[in-house]
């Protein structure tokens, strides 16, 4: 009903992720799948599975071995992709990496959260700092713009790359294993957020974000009602329910290890 | 001397074995490779410059004013020691011998033919490829290593045009100003030292006698040298630091191919420079 009711912010259809182990063949899908705005899809699987390579596929940093991709209806892989499509899809997406979100060494915290804002807008960093202050200010992150991203703990870094793909407002945000490895504070500031982010807060523009994440564990996500997908040797399936996640992960303690 | 226990003793007169014609065969194809790799770098580089021109002004142009800070700026003491010392090594002494051996009239010629045709521009560029172009190999091969071309890329921010335009652009300009530069605290030390030697020609006098050997395409001619000197060296640096997948590991090993190859290229635009200069 939802994906009926509500806007498709993503769809795939037969999508073939490359994998990096994908040298050999191995490749993830066919993914055939719809995102809507306001759903938050966790997709979870074992290390190495290919959920990187989806997300870095869904933002068109690496090629899809077959089939298309859409983001708001701009074509990212597929037909019909080209610089200027893929430039305007990665204006209205996010994605956080995995680890500290991949910030850039060179730049202070604060000129890491302000360089998306005043490079898509040609504009200076006082007036994006004034514009986006009530975000930095939301995700606590004020007294930490002078300071180096090498100097962050990976909990900190996340939550700063995470402002980085706020900045620019997207309607997609992609997160790539985003509650791993949190202290309990962090984490429950997350699954805050993902829930305010979910259902539109006014910082984010009041809109319903799509959210996608991904995890090798599905069991920080319980009792946030998102919807599972597995991703598991090569293949891809929507699962109906939490219980059958935490089968296919092995968290209810029914599958052996390696 | 005991032989390696793991790597097979070398077969004396096996130079030319099959198995390094084989790497020789290899590496030169590893070399074409990375030649049309960098001629398509370079074009991608130039497209972006000239399309893009205009747009994301308020984020590129500090970043191209930083890379002037940065590779001629912040090198002015650097290179005005080399001036000082250039002058008193060349200028100074030849000045001072040609006026001792009676033929002080072909001091002008040799100022202009040796010194601001060749050493000026060559050394310039080697100064900025030797103090700033290896660090920013490394730079740029470690945020390529840890992906932080790709952060770029998902937000939206077209690589090239934020990290390598700037940098060549600063790298050109800083190489033509610092040569210019170069060459005034080169005359200067070098009268400097010859007058105190005992030549009796005033400043201006030798300055006269040099702006007399110069021809008309002197100034543009270098000016366009050193130019193409610090675009190749920044194209080089950012193709290797950049334009390929790297690992941590790898970052050494590019790092030493720049200076190789922009040492290589520097010498054969000076050759082809040489043989403008001989129409002249």
């Amino acid at each position: 009903m939802r994906e009926t009711d509500s806007a498709v912010v993503l769809e795939t259809r037969g999508l073939e992720v490359a994998t990096p182990a994908g040298v050999g063949g191995l490749r993830l899908g066919p993914v055939d799948w719809r995102v809507s705005s306001g759903e938050l899809w966790v997709v979870a699987g074992p290390h190495g599975a290919g959920k990187t390579a989806l997300l870095e596929t869904l933002a068109g940093l690496i090629p899809a071995a077959s089939g298309s991709v859409r983001v708001f209806g701009h074509p990212v892989q597929g037909s019909g992709d080209d610089e200027t499509t893929l430039r305007e899809a990665r204006r209205r997406m996010g994605l956080v990496f995995d680890g500290n979100g991949r910030l850039l060494s060179a730049l202070s915290v604060g000129e890491n959260i302000l360089l998306p804002w005043c490079y898509h807008r040609n504009a200076g960093p006082a007036e994006a700092l004034t514009e986006l202050e009530p975000l930095i200010r939301h995700l606590q992150l004020g007294s930490l713009l002078a300071r180096n991203p090498a100097s962050l703990g990976r909990s900190w870094s996340r939550r700063v790359a995470l402002a980085r793909c706020l900045a620019l407002g997207p309607g997609l945000l992609l997160l790539d294993n985003p509650l791993a490895g949190l202290d309990a504070v962090h984490l429950r500031w997350w699954r805050g957020f993902l829930a305010e982010a979910r259902a539109g807060h006014p910082i984010l523009g009041g809109r319903p974000l799509a959210i996608v994440a991904t995890t090798d564990a599905a069991r920080p996500y319980l009792g946030m009602d998102p919807r599972f997908a597995l991703a598991d040797g090569g293949r891809w399936r929507i699962l109906p329910g939490i219980d059958s996640v935490l089968s296919a992960t092995g968290e209810d303690g029914t599958r052996n290890s390696g | 001397m005991a032989s390696d226990p793991i790597l097979p003793a070398r077969e004396p007169g096996a130079a030319g074995s099959p198995g390094e014609d084989a790497g020789l065969l290899q590496e030169l194809l590893e070399g074409w490779r990375n030649l049309t790799g960098l001629g398509a770098f370079t074009l991608i580089t130039l497209a972006t410059a000239r399309l893009r021109f205009r747009e994301n002004s308020r984020v590129v142009t500090p970043r191209i004013f930083g890379e002037i800070h940065r590779c001629g700026v912040r090198l002015l003491p650097l290179v005005g020691f080399l001036g000082v010392v250039l002058g008193l090594v060349f200028v100074g002494q030849t000045a001072s011998l040609m006026e001792q051996i009676g033929a002080g009239n072909f001091t002008g010629t040799l100022m202009v033919t040796v010194f601001l045709r060749e050493m000026v521009p060559m050394t310039a560029a080697l100064v900025v490829l030797a103090r700033v172009g290896t660090a920013a190999v490394i730079d740029l091969g470690t945020a390529r290593a840890l992906g932080e071309v790709e952060a770029l890329e998902a937000l939206g921010i077209d690589p090239i045009h934020y990290l390598v335009v700037p940098r060549v652009a600063g790298f050109a300009i800083s190489v033509v100003s610092l040569s210019l530069y170069l060459l005034v605290v080169g005359l200067a030390s070098g009268y400097a030292f010859a007058y105190a030697r005992g030549l009796k020609a005033s400043p201006i006098e030798f300055l006269t006698q040099v702006a007399g050997a110069l021809h008309g395409l002197d100034f543009p001619l270098s000016a366009l040298k050193t130019g193409i000197f610090g675009t190749l060296i920044g194209l080089v640096i950012c193709y290797q630091g950049l334009a390929r997948p790297l690992s941590l590991a790898d970052v050494g090993a590019a790092t030493t191919r720049t200076v190789a190859v922009c040492g290589v290229g520097c010498l054969l635009i000076d050759a082809a420079f040489i043989a403008v200069y001989l129409l002249l």
